[in-house]
């Protein structure tokens, strides 16, 4: 074909008055023209004419543009190939186009895909300059990619187009994965004006961009050569600088770079917050729709947070009780259990009722296995330990009792977790194949608290473990809890103190006093320890007085005389009752006589020495005759002093010396009379020690009388005679009961005595010495129960104050409601709240109807898989006395 | 209860992404990472950047506490919303992929 073009021919005459130039101008304008539309192939084979005729260098011109653009157009049409082999026809037979042909040499080669074949001519000694510029434009315009040049096999390692492509990559994706630093800006061996230099200049306006610099970003992005190929990224990213609505949309991958880079998330947030109204509605048709509509705007603008996104709208449509299978649709598949779903749900099910603590530990127990196996913590680390904490805390919750019920229930219907795991990612199913052997250590508190101790032994957790260990019937866990402590912290003085006064509580004072000294070598001014010695020396002489031997007796009281404790504010006078004590067993009655005398001295009242000195002698056990021996048969009663006062004092010094003291029958009148008196001048902690005297011996009345005058007191101590005020009235004051307790715990919250609290929560729960009645609830509760707002907590404490009369009638059939208005608002809002399916699972537990669930069936409990309408068990229903748990067939995942 | 702490110690932000580490970080790892984004945020430059990094060492600093957080920050009962970075204009790093795709496109 080529070869025809090698013969030169003589033109043909030109027609009429034409001449041969203006013959060739006239053609050549015509191929130019078909040139311009495209029609690239018959205006070559008019040039190759032409030329044949005329044979002229304005001919061969128009022959090698007719080429060029032939070529061109082969490329264009992805006919590489062939557009590559004309190319090298032409360059043969024609060497003078090889300049005018580089550019296209070059982008035939990148229609071919070969960067290499570009650039190896780089590596050839002698290279034309417009060949080099044109592979440099090539990089400049053409490159997308810098990991193709700098994993170019063509050019050697150091070659500094490569090298410079490597730093440069380097580069590019540590300022688009995180901040840097200005030496990673630095790139010193890339040149501004070299192929490289766009791409150095947008990894600049990249990193300004994070760094939140706009105006240098805005610098950088205007020194971008627009012919590069980095200046694709530009409009990009001037629409994330200054976003203009309305503004040529920008193509596909440019709107996506922005909704991942955060540019974009309007729309997400507009589409969550629709679907957050839709879950607080009733109207759970809009649901479904607004969940898809979230998801899809999230996997547009947000894809990493999608799987968050599932996981916390499937706990909430649990929560909502929508039908799993839909849920799972609109989400477009089931949220991923992984550890940070099984946290979620825990979570969920624990804020929902204690009721359910049994349920939240297992959810927690799932955590733990997943967490694990996805490198959260390791599994002896202090997350591990703060876990088994947490779970034996929330089983604390429920009562001993019931918690004993509830676990055997559960143990014994709960199938495990298996079937929900059924649609879940590979990784996610073998952890929970791990652990398919049931192991229900995480119902037991003291396992849990064991296991915590062992991976964090703190003193905090040993605390809370010997809390719960008291309350158990065998005394002997409790010890066992101290022995672990000590073991695990022999500097700990706690422990010891515990065992101490265990072994105190025992009768055994010896075995006592041997920790009290382990003690006092630990930690010998530790207030706890120095109270102990003094109690247990105290202990120790009263056993000796019992046992009718005053000269051993005598051997304490010497180094009680010895303990600077002991010489404390009305402390020696408890020491010199002892010692009237000793003398009258020892019918020493001249010496009995003197300590009384010293006694009445030290105290101030002869009334207060009587009581002081006959509840020593009670607690020695000596006999009514003995007693009376050496006492005045009538206390002769100053009326200017307050008896009251008196029997306060030495009640006050009772408890102190941890002895119950007793009032007189004789005194009960007279106290009555000082308190009831608008002037009585007794102080809070003297009222308070009357009033827990009276209520050891339940004198109801005069406790009551205590209370009255401690809140008419006012002041701080409102709370502590509110709980006294509790505990005086009868049982048939329930409701008032009540009320004292729940502000008193409120008092006390405000002045962060959680002492106080606690004892309050106890008191509610019965275990404070009101006993149980039929209002008590049977669930734990915490002070949260007790919260109470400033005008109920007025209202009540003006009620009290004004009610100093102890209540002999029987209550009205109505009480007050403190909360009316709470009462009003709720049923002016009829919608149902979170709180109301809490309740109502509440009530579906305090039902405690339980469905004997066939062995094998794999049920899992209907609050845990969600069914929006569970179906409650006709069998359930027919046998009342047990947990229920719902079937719901056909579940292969939570969501 | 330590569960009644959540209101003190729960935060929609994660402590563990503000400092940039792992959720396996042990304690150097946390505290040099905490130094290092002090040493990005100085106090007199960045006051609010540095009160987040601060705040973020607070909690993970100390491993009870860190602990504690790990185990009570997940809040089910937050609006879905609450799990949108909280800082409008936030740009997020991506990494490389987004970019490039946009290189490439025609």
């Amino acid at each position: 074909m080529f070869g025809k073009h090698k013969q030169t021919k003589t033109p043909p005459a030109p027609p009429g008055n034409m001449t041969e130039a203006s013959v060739l101008v006239a053609e050549e304008k015509e191929v130019r023209v078909m040139l311009a539309r495209g029609s690239t192939k018959p205006a070559l084979e008019q040039a190759k004419k032409i030329h044949k005729r005329f044979g002229t260098k304005a001919s061969e011109a128009l022959l090698l543009d007719a080429y060029l653009a032939r070529i061109h157009s082969l490329t264009e049409h992805g006919l590489a190939v062939e557009a590559k082999a004309l190319l090298e026809l032409v360059q043969e037979r024609y060497p003078s186009i090889k300049d005018k042909a580089a550019d296209l040499g070059v982008k035939v080669a990148l229609r071919q895909g070969s960067w290499d074949n570009i650039v190896a001519a780089l590596n050839a000694p002698v290279i034309a300059e417009e060949q080099r510029a044109a592979i440099e434009r090539a990089i400049k315009c053409q490159l997308t990619d810098l990991s193709v040049l700098a994993e170019c096999a063509a050019l050697a390692p150091q070659h500094p187009l490569r090298a410079g492509a490597e730093a440069l990559r380097k580069a590019f994706e540590a300022v688009t994965s995180g901040p840097v630093t200005d030496d990673t800006l630095r790139l010193l061996e890339i040149s501004h004006r070299g192929p490289l230099g766009p791409w150095k200049t947008l990894v600049r306006a990249i990193a300004y961009f994070y760094r939140q610099d706009d105006v240098a970003c805005q610098r950088y992005l205007e020194a971008i050569d627009p012919d590069s190929a980095p200046a694709r990224l530009v409009p990009a990213m001037r629409a994330m600088l200054a976003p203009r609505p309305g503004e040529h949309p920008l193509p596909a991958a440019s709107r996506l770079l922005l909704g991942r880079v955060g540019g974009n998330m309007e729309e997400l947030r507009s589409a969550i917050q629709s679907l957050d109204v839709a879950l607080a509605s009733v109207a759970r048709s809009k649901i479904f729709p607004e969940i898809q509509r979230t998801i899809s705007a999230c996997r547009a603008a947000c894809p990493e947070l999608v799987e968050r996104l599932q996981q916390h709208i499937a706990i909430q449509a649990t929560r909502s009780r929508l039908h799993p299978h839909r849920v799972q649709a609109a989400m477009g598949g089931p949220a991923i259990q992984n550890a940070y779903f099984w946290r979620l749900f825990a979570r969920s099910f624990e804020c929902t009722s204690n009721l359910l603590a049994v349920e939240a530990s297992s959810m927690w127990e799932q955590f733990r296995q997943h967490a694990l196996a996805e490198g959260w913590f390791r599994k002896d680390g202090p997350e591990a330990a703060a876990l088994y904490l947490h779970m034996a805390e929330l089983l604390l919750d429920v009562p001993g009792e019931e918690l004993s019920e509830v676990r055997a229930d559960f143990i014994e219907d709960f199938p495990g977790y298996e079937d929900t795991y059924q649609k879940q990612p590979p990784a996610v199913r073998a952890v929970a194949a791990k652990h398919r052997t049931p192991d229900y250590y995480y119902l037991f508190p003291e396992k849990l608290f064991e296991r915590s101790c062992a991976i964090n032994p703190h003193r905090e957790a040993f605390e809370q473990w010997l809390d719960w260990a008291r309350q158990e019937p065998d005394w002997k866990a409790a010890e066992r809890v101290a022995e672990s402590w000590r073991r695990a912290l022999p500097n700990d003085s706690q422990p010891l103190l515990y065992l101490m006064e265990s072994a105190e509580n025992r009768g055994a004072l010896n075995k006592a006093i041997g920790f009290l000294e382990q003690a006092e070598k630990l930690d010998a001014l530790n207030p706890e320890v120095r109270r102990a010695a003094l109690r247990l020396l105290v202990a120790q002489a009263i056993r000796h007085l019992r046992q009718r031997k005053p000269h051993r007796a005598e051997q304490e009281l010497a180094e009680l005389g010895a303990l600077p404790q002991a010489q404390e504010a009305d402390r020696p006078a408890f020491l010199a009752a002892l010692r009237w004590t000793a003398c009258v067993i020892d019918g020493e009655d001249k010496a009995a006589w003197e300590h009384f005398t010293r006694v009445s001295r030290l105290l101030g009242s002869a009334a207060a020495a009587v009581l002081v000195c006959r509840s020593a002698g009670d607690a020695c056990s000596l006999e009514g005759r003995e007693v009376n021996r050496c006492l005045p048969r009538k206390v002769t009663h100053d009326q200017t002093d307050s008896l009251a006062g008196a029997v306060a004092r030495a009640c006050a010094l009772g408890d102190d010396m941890n002895v119950a003291f007793t009032i007189p029958r004789e005194f009960e009148g007279e106290i009555f009379k000082e308190l009831s008196n608008d002037h009585c001048s007794l102080e809070a902690r003297q009222l308070r020690a009357l009033g827990e005297a009276a209520l050891r011996h339940n004198l109801r009345e005069l406790a009551y009388a205590a209370s009255a005058a401690g809140l008419v007191r006012g002041g701080a101590s409102e709370a502590r005679f509110l709980l006294l005020r509790a505990q005086a009235l009868p049982s048939r004051e329930f409701e008032r009961r009540s009320d004292c307790l729940a502000v008193g715990a409120e008092l006390a919250r405000r002045q962060r005595d959680m002492t106080l609290v606690e004892e309050a929560v106890d008191l509610q729960r019965g275990r404070g010495g009101l006993g149980m009645d039929f209002l008590d609830s049977p669930v734990a509760m915490d002070e949260r129960d007790f919260s109470r707002t400033t005008e109920q907590v007025n209202a009540v404490l003006k009620r009290e104050k004004q009610a100093r009369t102890f209540p002999l009638a029987e209550p009205k059939p109505y009480y007050e409601p403190i909360d009316e208005e709470d009462e009003d608002e709720e049923e002016e809002d009829n919608r149902p709240s979170f709180g109301d399916l809490a309740h109502l699972l509440l009530d579906l537990v305090k039902a405690q109807v339980k469905k004997k669930v066939a062995p094998g069936t794999g049920h899992a409990p209907a609050a845990l898989k969600g069914g929006a309408t569970p179906p409650v068990a006709e069998e359930s229903q027919k046998k009342p006395g047990k947990k229920r748990y719902f079937e719901n067939p056909g579940q292969g995942s939570l969501f | 209860m330590k569960r009644h702490l959540q209101g003190v110690i729960a935060t929609h932000e994660d402590p563990r992404e503000i400092l940039g580490v792992a959720p396996n970080a042990g304690d150097e790892e946390i505290r040099a990472a905490y130094l290092r984004k002090v040493k990005e945020n100085p106090p007199d430059r960045s006051p609010a950047a540095f009160e987040r990094v601060r705040d973020a060492y607070e909690i993970l600093g100390d491993p009870r506490r860190r602990a504690l957080h790990m185990l009570l920050a997940a809040d089910p009962e937050a609006p879905l919303v609450s799990l949108l970075p909280a800082r409008t204009g936030e740009r997020r790093f991506t990494g490389p992929g987004p970019w490039l795709a946009v290189l490439r496109e025609k």
